[in-house]
């Protein structure tokens, strides 16, 4: 580039405009990248417990349109005020992600595969084997010939993300089996 | 000066990684395909769909194995050496938030390769990425979109240790100072990494290139001067386009 004298005394010039108009505040910048508003306005929030370990921290499901849009910390929750850990954080996924399971999966005994199955077929299964086995391993009395009726070949193996009402109701329908092993345990 | 800031307390970092997966959920950011390669640091880098990284870095000294866990970002330079250069090249596609100081990439905005370079390579910390099918680039947002309303960044919002803190830039430098006397008395070599120039102020107790190859730079002095200049020959840069 051959610059004349002329020519500088012009880019100088031009040049020395310009930044004047900028400093003067006259930003010409495209802001539209980020003009967008907050996806989670007016969203209704709805809040939930996290289904992963035993800390069990709070969560707000943000829904629009019955659609869940974002998943994050609820901070009003006393335990994790707001935090959430790599399996918290990614919860969103856990209704969005394309490869969640969304049919009962069955593997049959020393079979390779999984099968897809309804949950009328899984409901009736898990019936039909605690049918089974209460029959088989149902004690009436011991043996001192004291009447005990349990029910020693299931044990229960519950969640730490049930409520008192649900727990009362899970362990009332366990006893009433004759359940005797009944643990509530949620780092599984 | 006003505007927001990060401080990421690298003492209570438990490199849970909760930070990273908001980060991603958040921006809607797809997930990246990595393999295992012998470390818990995954994905390997950061790229134009991963902003934040928490990085491993595992060394023996002394026959003591030290762990140390840096939660990568974008530094949201008060000078954004990035900006200057993109705006040389003519690119507007790099600004700074007047009111936060975010500084924010546009990724639709197509940029070469060569031009690509040029920016990741003024920046001092290795931040900006390229899609090499889109042709855009990107990082961290300082999620704009949830500060501007008043929401704390993803990334602060999930921290469940406190590592990741957020606010304005008087009270969080505030609380840096107060952090660093305090571990100070334990780890001689505490400091903060380049406070006076970034929104983004690591506290680290060892020498930060421990850390992480890119985690801060020795002479400050020399980004702002560099950026200084590109800001002062911008102008004809950009005329020399048209003339030239």
């Amino acid at each position: 580039m051959n610059v004349t004298r002329r020519d500088f005394m012009k880019i100088s010039g031009v040049t020395v405009a310009g930044a004047t108009l900028s400093q003067l505040g006259f930003d010409l910048t495209p802001v539209h990248a980020y003009a967008t508003e907050l996806r989670i306005k007016g969203a209704k929030e709805t809040t939930t417990v996290c289904c992963y370990c035993s800390v069990g921290c709070g969560q707000i499901v943000h829904t629009s349109g019955g659609k869940i849009i974002n998943i994050e910390g609820d901070p009003d929750q006393p335990t994790s005020e707001g935090a959430l850990c790599t399996k918290g954080a990614g919860a969103f996924e856990l209704v969005t992600h394309p490869q969640r399971l969304t049919k009962v999966m069955y593997r049959a005994p020393r079979s390779t595969k999984w099968e897809a199955k309804s949950w009328d077929w899984a409901l009736d299964q898990i019936a039909k084997k605690i049918k089974k086995n209460r029959d088989k391993s149902f004690t009436e009395k011991n043996a001192k010939g004291e009447v005990v009726n349990r029910c020693n070949g299931i044990a229960a193996i519950g969640s730490c993300h049930i409520n008192n009402e649900e727990g009362w109701l899970y362990q009332k329908f366990l006893r009433s089996l004759g359940l005797v092993y009944i643990e509530m345990e949620a780092r599984l | 000066m006003a505007g927001k800031t990060f401080l990421v307390d690298t003492t209570k970092c438990t490199a849970c990684r909760g930070c990273q997966v908001a980060c991603k959920q958040w921006n809607k950011n797809p997930g990246t395909k990595t393999i295992q390669r012998g470390t818990h640091q995954n994905p390997e880098d950061l790229c134009f769909s991963t902003f934040k990284l928490v990085r491993f870095s595992e060394m023996e000294e002394k026959g003591k194995i030290n762990w140390y866990f840096f939660a990568d970002q974008c530094r949201h330079c008060i000078e954004p050496p990035c900006m200057y250069t993109a705006q040389g090249l003519g690119y507007k596609s790099i600004i700074r938030d007047e009111k936060t100081g975010a500084v924010l990439f546009d990724p639709k905005v197509k940029v070469k390769a060569a031009d690509f370079k040029t920016i990741k390579d003024s920046c001092p910390w290795n931040i900006p990425r390229r899609d090499e099918k889109t042709e855009g680039i990107a990082k961290c947002t300082m999620c704009i979109d949830r500060i501007r309303e008043g929401l704390l960044p993803a990334c602060v919002k999930a921290c469940p240790t406190g590592t990741m803190n957020f606010g304005d830039r008087d009270k969080i430098l505030d609380m840096a100072q107060k952090s660093l006397k305090e571990l100070k008395a334990v780890y001689p070599k505490a400091k903060l990494l380049n406070a006076e120039i970034l929104r983004t102020v690591f506290l680290v107790v060892d020498d930060p290139q421990k850390y992480h190859k890119f985690a801060a730079v020795d002479d400050p002095t020399a980004i702002t001067r560099i950026a200084a200049i590109k800001k002062l020959i911008q102008p004809f840069v950009s005329l020399s386009r048209f003339i030239g």
